[in-house]
């Protein structure tokens, strides 16, 4: 795994404000790893160290097993779109890239290949300055493929995309990683890597809070619980009380129960002469899974002040 | 990565925005168009009957000579035994002249009160050596060649050195002489400077004297004297007294080159005070729009070495400037001329320039020099304040204020000024030697000392922002 990121004990302070504190992570090849945080949890600050534009304060950030700025013709090992706005108005896409091109001795040709691959190869000719966000962050996305690299970073992808666009970059990010490119990929929002990212690096106030793969963070926030939905509640809820489960009234006529298995609650209620509808293993959704690990922090935030 | 890939990607970042590409243009035209400007509000009132010297440069040949034709070969012996100290350049010697016009071949020997025996010939100085009146002088003609010695005894002679003189004709003038240059009084107040020249009298004795060769018997004595200055003086005070080998001579005025301060080449490059207004702006931009945009965070992760990033955009705008920088001081050169002659600057005080003479190529090449410069010094500014207003106005602001202090205060403190601000850089642009006559304050310094205050400005102003570059977060 030459290929990956590698970020071990990273410290970094702007001033008196401590961004990132002693944060360690590995992004692995083949897999989309999402990084997220609130926003202000230091997750620009990690990239940007990654990609040697400021220094680390402690630790390191390697690339490939290296620092970044070991790196001969960086723009062919590691893409990275940080800012979507970094592009001079002025500029033509084609030429915004082109120089990007030149600068690693990457051939002319890849600029075509890659204003094609994300969409934009009938805008190349035009002015990044008439670019709407979208647009611009499909040059952002062009610029880091443009060295078809094995490392991808992009911060806050997603922002600014319409739904359609959000559609085509979920896909592109899977394709990518199904070449067998390390990516990562960085939001604020739990709820936009949904069937995107294989694993998750949540951080909050530069610290990590959680290094895990989405299955293992769905199934612990899923906790075997157990939907059921029945028209006649209260005599399900005895039933089921009296089986040994925890029941708890979630919609009219839904009821969660944990501690039973669906076998055993399908067995009581047709004991018991109970009909009901459907019984179905709950699925946490990412959003709920985050929600409950940044509530977990803030719940341990409070018991600190209100010992 | 190399160099080589790093040039090419800031070219192309150049080049690809049309905006840059227009101020390039832009920087062209107005130095072309303000040098025409500063060409046509020329005029000279520099005195048009000046001698010319066999080269055809204007000349100062003003003194008084008393003399006789020596026909074939021949020499002159005299005893300078008293100068007076009118001015430190002064002369008291003997000389062999073609006729008594002003301007004419000539060549001589004589002594100064500043120490020096000095042997000049057409009008400029051959040999020079210590030594002061009371003094032996000898001159000897042998066909086209003249040689000069001293002596302080008489019997001793040391030779101070030798020419050819081809226009020499057969039967010359041959005698002694007395000069003394007029004092020059030098006024700067508010934008103007006043020059005024107080002729002082010299005043020698020659004892000793002695002709060979087949002179003619008597002694003419003449006074060789601009006709505009005749005027303005008053008669002129030459004159000879004595007699049986011993003559006391007084004279005024110098023999020298005498070209005026006024220079045609650098009144015509004036415009590239115009065109470093748009260059240096864009010098600092090329650098501070990647800052103002985050975009420099691109550059630097496609070239993590920063130190080359600054070097390959240093390059690449010394390249692009210097020749837009030399196009527009050859155009302005060319069409400046022709104006400046219909302004009365012509020929023979104002001998039309030619490419061809090194000086007046230093002068236009210089141009372009002082344009890169002055761009590569707002490029290391930019890349050490990393805002574009900031960066522009302080290098505009070294650059303009001393030229304008600088032309209304004391000649020492403009001197000093041109040689601790950019503005000295505009003496590159001079074809004439360093002048303390003109209102325009880098006219006092040489063109090599206005290289080296720039260049160093640029050069610390680059090194200072790449050690910046390299050293702090993007």
């Amino acid at each position: 795994m030459n290929t990956s990121i590698e970020v071990r004990d990273l410290r970094k302070r702007y001033g008196t404000t401590t961004a990132v504190d002693g944060l360690s992570f590995t992004v692995a090849p083949g897999e989309v790893t999402g990084f997220v945080g609130p926003n202000g949890a230091g997750k620009s600050t990690t990239m940007r160290v990654i990609l040697g534009l400021d220094a680390a304060d402690a630790g390191h950030a390697h690339v490939g097993g290296r620092p970044y700025r070991a790196l001969r013709r960086p723009l062919t090992e590691v893409g990275a779109l940080l800012d979507a706005e970094a592009v001079h108005p002025g500029r033509r896409a084609k030429d915004h890239l082109l120089w990007m091109a030149h600068s690693n001795g990457i051939p002319a040709r890849r600029v075509g290949a890659v204003l094609e691959q994300v969409g934009l190869a009938s805008v190349a000719r035009r002015r990044a300055g008439g670019f709407s966000l979208g647009m611009r962050q499909r040059l952002g996305i062009a610029a880091a493929l443009l060295g078809d690299p094995p490392v991808l970073m992009f911060d806050e992808p997603v922002n600014g995309l319409d739904p359609e666009g959000i559609v085509w970059i979920r896909g592109l990010l899977r394709a990518l990683a199904a070449e067998g490119r390390a990516i990562l990929i960085s939001s604020h929002l739990m709820g936009e890597l949904e069937g995107t990212a294989d694993h998750l690096v949540v951080i909050g106030r530069g610290r990590l809070v959680v290094d895990t793969t989405v299955s293992d963070l769905l199934a612990a926030a899923s906790g075997g619980r157990v939907e059921v939905r029945t028209t006649r509640r209260a005599e399900a809820m005895t039933v089921l009380a009296n089986a040994g489960g925890t029941v708890t009234l979630t919609d009219n006529d839904a009821l969660t129960v944990t501690d039973l298995t669906g076998e055993e609650i399908a067995a009581a209620l047709t004991r018991a002469g109970v009909p009901f509808s459907q019984l179905s293993p709950h699925r946490a959704t990412l959003e709920e899974a985050y929600m409950e690990l940044t509530r977990e922090s803030v719940e341990f935030g409070v018991a600190e002040v209100h010992p | 990565m190399s160099f080589r890939h790093l040039l090419r990607a800031e070219w192309t970042k150049l080049r690809s925005v049309n905006r840059w590409l227009l101020a390039l243009a832009a920087a062209a035209v107005f130095t072309v168009a303000f040098s025409v400007l500063a060409a046509s509000g020329g005029s000279t009132d520099r005195q048009p009957d000046v001698a010319v010297g066999p080269d055809g440069k204007p000349v100062a040949d003003d003194f008084h000579f008393v003399h006789r034709a020596l026909t074939g070969d021949g020499s002159i012996v005299v005893r300078v035994t008293d100068q007076q100290n009118s001015h430190p350049q002064a002369m008291a010697g003997v000389m062999i002249k073609n006729g008594v016009t002003r301007g004419a071949s000539y060549a001589s020997i004589a002594v100064t009160p500043a120490g020096s025996v000095r042997m000049m010939a057409d009008f400029r100085d051959v040999e020079k050596h210590a030594g002061t009146a009371p003094r032996w002088l000898r001159l000897t003609r042998t066909g086209a060649h003249v040689a000069t010695y001293d002596s302080t005894d008489g019997s001793t002679w040391r030779e101070i050195g030798a020419v050819g003189l081809s226009a020499l004709p057969a039967t010359a003038e041959i005698g002694m002489y007395v000069s003394s240059p007029g004092e020059i009084r030098l006024e700067r107040s508010a934008g103007s400077t006043s020059v005024g020249a107080e002729s002082t009298t010299g005043r020698a004795t020659f004892a000793d004297v002695r002709i060979d060769g087949s002179a003619a018997s008597s002694w003419t004595s003449d006074d060789l004297i601009q006709p505009g200055r005749a005027e303005k003086d008053g008669p002129p005070v030459g004159g000879t007294a004595g007699g049986a080998g011993t003559f006391t001579l007084t004279g005024t005025g110098d023999i020298g080159v005498n070209e005026p301060p006024d220079d045609t080449v650098q009144i015509g490059l004036f415009g590239t005070l115009a065109g470093l207004l748009v260059l240096v702006p864009l010098g600092v931009v090329f650098v501070t729009s990647e800052y103002r945009r985050g975009m420099i965070g691109t550059t630097f992760a496609a070239a993590p070495a920063r130190v080359p990033v600054l070097a390959a955009k240093a390059v690449v705008m010394a390249g692009v400037t210097f020749t837009i920088g030399l196009a527009a001081a050859l155009a302005a050169f060319f069409v400046t001329q022709p104006i400046l002659r219909d302004h009365g600057f012509t020929p023979p005080m104002f001998p039309t320039p030619s490419l061809a003479e090194p000086r007046v190529l230093r002068a236009v090449i210089g141009a372009a020099v002082f344009l890169t410069l002055l761009t590569l010094l707002g490029l290391g500014a930019g890349a050490v304040m990393r805002r574009g207003a900031p960066a522009i106005a302080t290098v505009i602001t070294l650059t303009l204020v001393p030229m304008f202090v600088g032309s209304v205060v004391p000649a020492a403190a403009a001197r000093t000024l041109m040689l601790i601000t950019p503005a000295g850089g505009f003496a590159m642009q001079r074809a004439k030697p360093a002048t303390d006559w003109l209102v325009e304050p880098w006219s006092m310094i040489g063109p090599w000392a206005g290289l080296a205050v720039l260049g160093t400005y640029a050069v610390v102003a680059l090194t200072a922002g790449g050690w910046l570059m390299r050293r702090r977060d993007v």
